[in-house]
């Protein structure tokens, strides 16, 4: 079976001041459908741009990604929006949801802008979602009025909502308390079963272990790929 | 289309929640606009229903198609001919009648004076004026079918002792119940028969004081007041000679009123034999001063509410771009979400134009206010009080206003959310 993502000679470069930082420097990596990998490294190793490379919230230098089969390396910032929201679902240490909506509008926000999104239908889909997590108590209630652990279970809810092939977690345990830890990893891990591939940015040795796979990042180089 | 609805929708829907969710900073925001169309509505509004007032002045005076001559005194070139003036005559009406052919009518008006009409053991002061029945096309006025008639050609051919009263004389004299029509009134003890009352003039955009609807105020009062016969009558009975107090000329085309002028004037110095014992006038300069300070007051007022409107527009984008960057984090998470660079533009344009329709409708409601404060001081200050009534095309056009300005400030806001990098936005603390 073909990966779901092979990335071959990828590079990052930015500029800052008069030096030119190699974020990335020629990273070959493949991720399988259903796969629960984790990207280990201290910051500044390059896992984070690979991340948002590979969420299409950034394009590369340099360097081919293929993703579900397509070359997806330079795609125009519309088309990457339509990837973002049909195709990568994201879960962030700082939950990142909107305050101003309940729980339900917040799961539902990724599938306002596909087309033709019928708000019905969204909330609908939102609710099911959030019974996948364990949330479908707190449906009206504003984050604000939940607890962390709630609140990364609603984060959650909201990266599955629109069926995604990939899901980017990034330090998604940073924020909580080791009971809330174990549950929101235990959650995320079993996503695999669905054939959504899991990949758990972090650089935590204990979280990463977790995973089914470890990749270790230093210097914008994959260290070590190991499958435990 | 369809598709561009289905993603304004939720736009707006958001826009609301962020209005609800701020109200005293949205509030703050849409002062500007509130001013800015309440002013524009209030002023267009005012100014409208000068307009209207004052061109039914002009109107009541005989319109613009109306000359008026007068006797004078000699200028002091000629005041040693004084002897040989004879003054304005029913010689004048026919001279002019035959060769001014732009006039179409002529009125011959001699004032007897402000007389006191006695009506059985009622009485009332007012000036009695000797016409012909050219006074009503001359002075654009009427007699009610149910009012009986004015004077007429036979009348003035007989010297009959019959009187028109204006209908604001009408209740001084006589009881409610009584119809004046055919009644007998004394004017310094000549007896005359009412054949008709005057129309009465109420202008549109004139308060009524009175609880009688015959007497009204004002300009508009002196307007129905008075009481006319027949000028032979006025002449050979009261006046004792032939001089008319002045003439009302009235012309078929107002493009003609110059040529109607010069010819008049021409016609009037070759008939006195160069004496300059009148003057001619006509309602042009007064319609003009009215034009000018309609204008002056469109510029001086809409110049205010333009003012208002362009602030109101800064303060708009002011608090756009405040809002954005205190929500650059949900920028941030709406992108990684999915949403496109022009999802964020129209989010945030729709914002602004939320924030200012809404605070154009608060303006409108503003603008009532003003209004109708405005017609209350008016009525209280001047008998001839304007009142300004609200249009709803004008209120549209506020509103639409404010929706532009919405738009237009709205752009540059939503333009830098668009762009907002998604990485850069969800690092923002």
């Amino acid at each position: 079976m073909p990966p779901l993502i092979a990335i071959r000679g990828l590079r990052k470069t930015y500029r800052m001041g008069d030096e030119n930082v190699h974020a990335l420097d020629g990273v070959d990596l493949d991720f399988q459908k259903g796969e629960f990998v984790a990207i280990l490294g201290p910051s500044g190793s390059g896992k984070s741009t690979l991340m948002h490379i590979l969420g299409f919230m950034d394009t590369p230098s340099e360097g081919s990604i293929v993703f579900d089969g397509e070359e997806v390396a330079r795609l125009d910032p519309d088309r990457r929006a339509w990837y973002r929201s049909h195709r990568v679902g994201f879960v962030f240490q700082a939950f990142n949801l909107l305050p101003r909506l309940t729980v339900v509008e917040n799961v539902a926000l990724p599938l306002l802008y596909r087309d033709n999104s019928d708000p019905a239908a969204n909330l609908a889909a939102a609710r099911t979602a959030l019974e996948r997590v364990g949330m479908s108590h707190r449906l009206d209630h504003r984050p604000t009025q939940l607890s962390g652990g709630e609140r990364q279970r609603v984060a959650v809810a909201r990266a599955i909502v629109g069926t995604p092939s990939i899901i980017f977690a990034d330090e998604p345990t940073g924020n909580l308390d080791v009971k809330n830890v174990d549950r929101v990893l235990d959650l995320l891990g079993s996503l695999i079963k669905e054939g959504i591939t899991v990949v758990l940015v972090t650089h935590d040795l204990s979280v990463a272990e977790r995973a089914h796979r470890v990749i270790s990042m230093r210097a914008g180089l994959v260290q070590e790929d190991r499958v435990r | 289309m369809t598709r561009l609805f289905d993603r304004v929708r939720p736009a707006v829907i958001n826009g609301l929640r962020e209005l609800q969710a701020n109200k005293v900073r949205s509030l703050l925001s849409m002062s500007g606009i509130i001013l800015g169309v309440a002013s524009l509505v209030a002023m267009v509004t005012v100014v409208q229903g000068m307009v209207g007032n004052f061109r039914q002045f002009v109107d009541a005076m005989g319109g613009i198609e109306k000359i008026t001559v007068l006797r004078e005194q000699l200028p002091k070139e000629q005041e040693h001919l004084a002897e040989l003036s004879e003054g304005l005559t029913m010689r004048d009406v026919e001279r002019l009648r035959r060769t001014v052919p732009l006039v179409r009518n002529i009125s011959p008006e001699a004032r007897v004076g402000y007389e006191k009409i006695v009506y059985e053991d009622r009485e009332t002061n007012t000036y009695v004026t000797g016409v012909t029945a050219d006074y009503l096309p001359v002075a654009k006025r009427w007699v009610e079918p149910e009012e009986g008639r004015f004077v007429s050609d036979l009348d003035v051919h007989n010297m009959a002792d019959v009187i028109v009263l204006g209908s604001a004389v009408v209740p001084e004299l006589f009881a409610p119940n009584v119809d004046p029509v055919g009644q007998v009134v004394k004017v310094r003890g000549r007896r005359f028969t009412v054949v008709g009352i005057l129309n009465n003039i109420e202008g549109t955009g004139m308060q009524i004081r009175s609880a009688n609807s015959r007497s009204s105020g004002g300009a508009w009062r002196y307007r129905n007041s008075g009481a006319f016969i027949p000028v032979s009558t006025a002449l050979t009975k009261y006046n004792g000679n032939d001089r008319l107090s002045g003439l009302g000329l009235r012309i078929a085309d107002p493009e003609q009123l110059r040529d109607a002028v010069d010819q008049t004037e021409r016609t009037m110095l070759a008939a006195h034999k160069g004496l300059r014992d009148f003057s001619i006038s006509t309602n042009e300069q007064t319609l003009e001063d009215f034009r000018k300070t309609e204008a002056a007051f469109k510029l001086s007022l809409g110049g205010v509410a333009g003012i208002s409107l362009f602030v109101g527009g800064i303060g708009i984008m002011n608090v756009m771009l405040a809002s954005i960057n205190e929500r650059i984090r949900e920028i941030g998470v709406r992108k990684a979400v999915g949403a496109r660079g022009s999802d964020l533009f129209l989010q945030f344009l729709a914002e602004a134009a939320v924030v200012s329709v809404v605070g154009g409708l608060i303006g409108l409601l503003v603008s009532v206010g003003i209004v109708t404060l405005m017609n209350f001081i008016l009525t209280q200050a001047l008998p001839t009080g304007a009142v300004a009534t609200l249009d709803w095309v004008i209120m549209g056009e506020g509103l639409a206003f404010s929706v532009v300005i919405g738009l237009v400030a709205g752009v540059y806001p939503a333009l830098r959310a668009a762009k907002l990098d998604p990485i850069e936005a969800l690092r923002h603390e």
